[in-house]
């Protein structure tokens, strides 16, 4: 992880906020410019905590189903039937395939100048905001994450379309990041509008 | 520009502690030299708690009464059968209880300012002080409504910061709450501006000394009228019409025998007649509703610049409003062509502000000619091109998904129209027809999004194109963009498209420009912001996958 010792506030200042009179009319044809993945992965114990939790919720779901399916209805129709087993390879997807899906796309990084988040399994969405432009940073620490030791990070921007949250940090790690943050964003002037 | 973090919102999750390093919160800008404040009138006198006006004890009764006009003649109405007596007598006593108690804001309410805050006192058992830091008034609005404007008042509406939560004294005398406004307005704005040497956005900024000198930008042409049954904004008073007319239609006795009587003429008429007649009235009555609405909204708009950087939006016939932005604010503006309107060549232009109106945007012309649109846009945004300039399209894979997404109509409604036929043992021809329209009209409508569909850039703008009947074009401030979304849902993956989101303080708080090549939306967001993308720019751009087709656009 990069450290913000050492950075001007101006130069964390610069990125967006400068006027963009003085550069000429940009084009957006630099065919090819594509956005690497961010450095860091979130904590291994992230599959852990996600197969928890899913166990949890969607294991809920399939003790409802199998108690009407099995104990409940009168007669096992056709369409039950293709219901229940939906909610059985749910139950399976959720557990097994989610988390470590979630924990191979999610990805994050904090530089001087930006964070820079990667989420999503099936869709994917790519978070990127300026230091300078940063109002909060929360952390996050429900009481099964606490079990992992976990902790998730939320950077909120002047939008309320704009939060970044790096969800499932290892807590010493995010206290750094935290640390971090607060240390490069405090140098900032502006109201971050 | 210098700019200063903003403190908390009153009641909102209070944010971290501003590290050791940063400026203390109420300081002024560390750069610049010192500013000369103008005075404060006495309206603004430092130190003194001032009540609102006393008219005021007359528009509370008035307004409780108002308020209460409605239930109380429903339970008037309710207890007709029983003693009338008793219910006058109820209704008497709860009334004036009512009225009494539509006084206490006044005595409660007190405001004051000191040097750098207004605070405003209220509650009579759970006491509450706001505050707000004189240097961050962004907007200051003033509203009379008709009873308002009989007595000399105007509400005063100050807006400080991102979010929509507002000052309001309700209310002031005309005179002081004008003065008020400017007295803050310029106060806010000579402690903003910047130090000589920085340009602001490359506007000349009239220096705070310079003679006043306002600039019209727009003023109501009542040729403009003629879009006025164009527009469906009227639709809602409409609406709201009905519902409280159908309120009485119950209360109305209805003769049983008259009704077979007129039964029986209708009969007799030929419904032709009485079809077309209907529509004529209809046709009329919409015309002259949506005119009326159109001049009792837009009486007397002006927009004018005036010197120090505002903006003034001041209209309405029996409602006056009167919104003051700080021009630093404005991100940016957004013209609106609904269906019926585009067909006459007419739009709407409303502006990206941060802080200020409903949802950070701010009408500030009725339907009106397109060009006047883009002429005003053009002003406001000192710069020709965001509102003319030929969109960039987003090319043959993002027309393929709008096409096929917009069959979706077509599974939707023909889903029904299948179990209809199952139903009732429709002939063969009932469903089939309505899938060849079906598809034919989601394919026009899939098109003409795509058509809407677009983007660029301009020296100083981000452009967004969006909307399938109501064309939108969103102009944004590159140096109001805050962030950045990249998008991809599965189905955009598999056609390597992407929707990049910017994000901003202004406005609806974020752009989209929807469905562009996953590369073209990077280079777009490197382009419009340069520097940030950069240090995550590499790896080699991977070939989209195609999918020619199929089911893969959904």
């Amino acid at each position: 992880m990069t450290t913000g010792d050492g950075v001007e506030p101006q130069q964390a200042a610069g990125t967006l906020g400068t006027e963009a009179t003085a550069t000429p009319v940009p084009e957006p044809a630099r065919g090819g410019l594509t956005l690497r993945d961010p450095a860091h992965r979130v904590c291994r114990r992230a599959i852990a905590y996600w197969t928890v939790e899913s166990l949890l919720w969607s294991g809920l779901l399939l003790v409802a189903a199998t108690v009407v399916y099995f104990f409940v209805l009168p007669e096992r129709w056709w369409w039950v039937t293709v219901l229940y087993a939906l909610v059985v390879v749910e139950f399976v997807v959720d557990v097994l395939v989610k988390p470590r899906w979630r924990y191979a796309v999610h990805r994050w990084e904090v530089t001087p100048v930006a964070v820079y988040t990667r989420t999503g399994w099936l869709s994917r969405e790519q978070r990127i905001a300026p230091l300078s432009r940063v109002q909060t940073v929360d952390t996050k620490r429900g009481a099964l994450m606490r079990l992992f030791r976990l902790a998730s990070i939320t950077v909120t921007t002047a939008s309320a379309a704009g939060p970044i949250t790096i969800a499932a940090l290892d807590e010493d790690e995010a206290q750094r990041v935290v640390a971090e943050l607060t240390e490069i964003t405090g140098r900032t002037e502006g109201d971050a509008t | 520009m210098t700019e200063r973090p903003l403190p908390p919102p009153e009641g909102a999750p209070v944010p971290l502690p501003p590290p050791s390093g940063a400026p203390a919160r109420d300081l002024p800008p560390p750069a610049g030299p010192p500013v000369d404040l103008p005075p404060p009138p006495e309206v603004a006198r430092v130190g003194v708690w001032h009540q609102l006006n006393p008219k005021m004890l007359l528009v509370y009764p008035v307004r409780t009464a108002g308020a209460l006009a409605l239930p109380f003649l429903i339970a008037f109405l309710g207890v007709r059968g029983g003693s009338p007596d008793w219910a006058l007598q109820f209704g008497g006593i709860f009334a004036g209880l009512a009225v009494l108690g539509g006084l206490i804001p006044w005595f409660t309410t007190r405001y004051r300012f000191t040097e750098t805050q207004l605070q405003v006192r209220r509650g009579l058992l759970n006491r509450s002080v706001v505050t707000a830091p004189l240097d961050r008034v962004r907007s200051v609005d003033l509203e009379s409504s008709l009873l308002h404007r009989v007595l000399g008042l105007a509400k005063v509406k100050i807006g400080t910061g991102v979010d929509d939560t507002r000052i309001e004294l309700d209310a002031l005398g005309t005179a002081e709450a004008v003065e008020l406004q400017r007295y803050l307005l310029t106060r806010s704005e000579a402690v903003d501006a910047p130090p000589p040497g920085e340009a602001l956005t490359g506007e000349e900024v009239p220096a705070p000394g310079a003679a006043p000198r306002e600039q019209v930008l727009a003023e109501i042409d009542w040729s403009w009228l003629r879009f006025a049954p164009f527009s469906l904004s009227s639709l809602a008073i409409v609406a709201a019409v009905l519902g409280v007319g159908s309120q009485f239609v119950d209360e109305v006795e209805i003769d049983s025998e008259q009704v077979q009587e007129a039964w029986g003429w209708v009969v007799a008429q030929s419904i032709v007649v009485l079809v077309g007649a209907l529509l004529l009235a209809v046709l009329v009555g919409w015309v002259a509703l949506s005119t009326l609405n159109y001049i009792v909204q837009w009486w007397n708009l002006r927009v004018v610049r005036q010197p120090g950087g505002t903006l003034k939006v001041t209209r309405g016939l029996i409602t006056t409003r009167s919104t003051t932005i700080e021009e630093a604010r404005v991100r940016g503006v957004r013209m609106v062509e609904p269906l019926l309107l585009r067909l006459v060549r007419g739009a709407e232009l409303s502006t990206l502000a941060t802080g200020v109106g409903q949802g950070g945007t701010t009408k500030v012309l009725p339907p009106s000619p397109r060009e006047v649109n883009q002429a005003v846009g053009a002003t406001l945004l000192q710069e020709d091109e965001p509102l003319t300039i030929r969109l960039r399209e987003h090319g043959p894979a993002s027309r393929r998904r709008q096409l096929v997404r917009a069959q979706w109509t077509t599974v939707s409604v023909m889903v029904p129209v299948l179990a209809l036929t199952w139903w009732l043992s429709l002939p063969w021809w009932v469903p089939s027809g309505a899938f060849a329209v079906l598809v034919v009209l989601s394919w026009l409508l899939g098109a003409e999004t795509y058509r809407n569909l677009g983007h660029a850039l301009t020296a100083r703008y981000l452009v967004a194109g969006s909307g399938t009947t109501q064309r939108e074009r969103t102009a944004l401030e590159r140096a109001g963009i805050i962030g950045w979304v990249v998008r991809q849902s599965f189905f955009q993956r598999r056609r390597g498209l992407a929707t990049l989101v910017a994000t901003t303080a202004a406005g609806p708080e974020h752009v989209e420009v929807a469905d562009l090549p996953l590369e073209t939306a990077i280079a777009l967001a490197d382009a419009a912001t340069p520097g940030l993308l950069d240090q995550f720019a590499g790896g080699p751009p991977s070939p989209p996958r195609h999918h020619r087709g199929g089911w893969g656009d959904l």
